[in-house]
């Protein structure tokens, strides 16, 4: 099946048709997805903003990065779920739309980045992690998710604009 | 209010007003407001969350506090210039929509909570007392901050 018949498909499909067409799913998938993004995003920007040097210093890096952990994981699961039924109310639209595929490849991006981090840098913050700023490495890759994720935010809002 | 009375005595002035000129505009200092109140509120939850002894437990609440003030006061720096901006676009049509005045009071009273009830609860003379009364404070200040975020994205939908 092309990816064009399964967008097709999907667009039929009953969860499809009430997600479009029902007043308030969509609102309120938006405001669950947008809520998510407030408050675990700022989890994310703290860890980052301490792997800089320029947030809770005086806190052990691996307890900003560690703690925060299954919350940032349960904020991405909302978030997954929520965005893949909004995408889905409406699948012929967002197939079309420039910006929900910017947004998702900035999520990949992000998302390898994070991984590149977590398996490289952060692999010996032992060694860090007590001092107010990482090494350059490490400060490097939290500055460019930092970036990423603030990019991801404006693409995202982006999608309802084209 | 007073601002939408400014805005509302020389009608002429708002189509000169780059987010009534240009469709682009809005979307973009939006964005701008969503980093602000992602910055803001997720700075109050985490530090929300050590009141309820959640989260970096081993650290002094007044530490924490200290540490994530700069960036409290950048969120609300920026949602200060954002907000009355986004507001400035259509001030006559925001004053009546019920969603942004509850947003508003709940916005003013999360902030009168944060610095006066959340300020004494993160005192560095409360640091070795036990959280007692500082649990359901911290929760208040979660709900209001909720309450806030919930009423401002409800606007987009009406």
């Amino acid at each position: 099946m092309s990816f064009m018949r399964f967008c097709e498909w999907l667009s039929e499909t009953q969860v499809s048709h009430y997600l479009r067409e029902a007043p308030y799913p969509f609102p309120v998938l938006i405001i669950i997805h947008i809520i998510t993004i407030a408050v675990f995003g700022g989890m994310v920007v703290m860890g980052n903003l301490r792997v800089l040097g320029r947030a809770l210093r005086s806190v052990p890096v691996s307890q900003v990065i560690g703690q925060f952990r299954p919350w940032k994981w349960t904020a991405f699961g909302i978030l997954l779920v929520s965005g893949t039924l909004l995408a889905a109310s409406d699948p012929m639209e967002y197939r079309s739309n420039i910006m929900f595929w910017i947004s998702n490849a900035l999520l990949l991006v992000a998302g390898a980045n994070a991984l590149i981090f977590r398996f490289g840098a952060y692999r010996r913050v032992g060694e860090w992690d007590n001092a107010a700023e990482a090494p350059p490495a490490a400060r490097r890759w939290a500055g460019l998710s930092l970036f990423l994720w603030i990019v991801l935010i404006f693409a995202g809002r982006a999608i309802a604009f084209f | 209010m007073f601002l939408a009375h400014i805005l509302q005595a020389h009608p002429e002035a708002l189509p000169l007003n780059p987010i009534a000129r240009w469709e682009w505009v809005f979307p973009i200092v939006e964005s701008i407001h969503i980093c602000g109140f992602t910055l803001l509120v997720g700075s109050i939850v985490i530090l929300d969350l050590r009141l309820l002894g959640i989260c970096l437990r081993s650290q002094p609440i007044s530490r924490i506090a200290k540490e994530l003030s700069p960036w409290i006061w950048a969120g609300i720096a920026l949602q200060l210039i954002t907000g009355p901006y986004l507001f400035s676009g259509d001030p006559r049509e925001y004053v009546q929509i019920a969603a942004f005045r509850n947003k508003m009071l709940f916005f003013a009273l999360a902030l009168i909570f944060h610095f006066t009830v959340i300020g004494v609860a993160t005192r560095p003379s409360a640091d070795s007392a036990p959280l007692g009364w500082r649990r359901p404070a911290a929760l208040v200040s979660l709900g209001l901050w909720f309450c806030v975020l919930l009423a401002g994205l409800w606007i987009g939908n009406l």
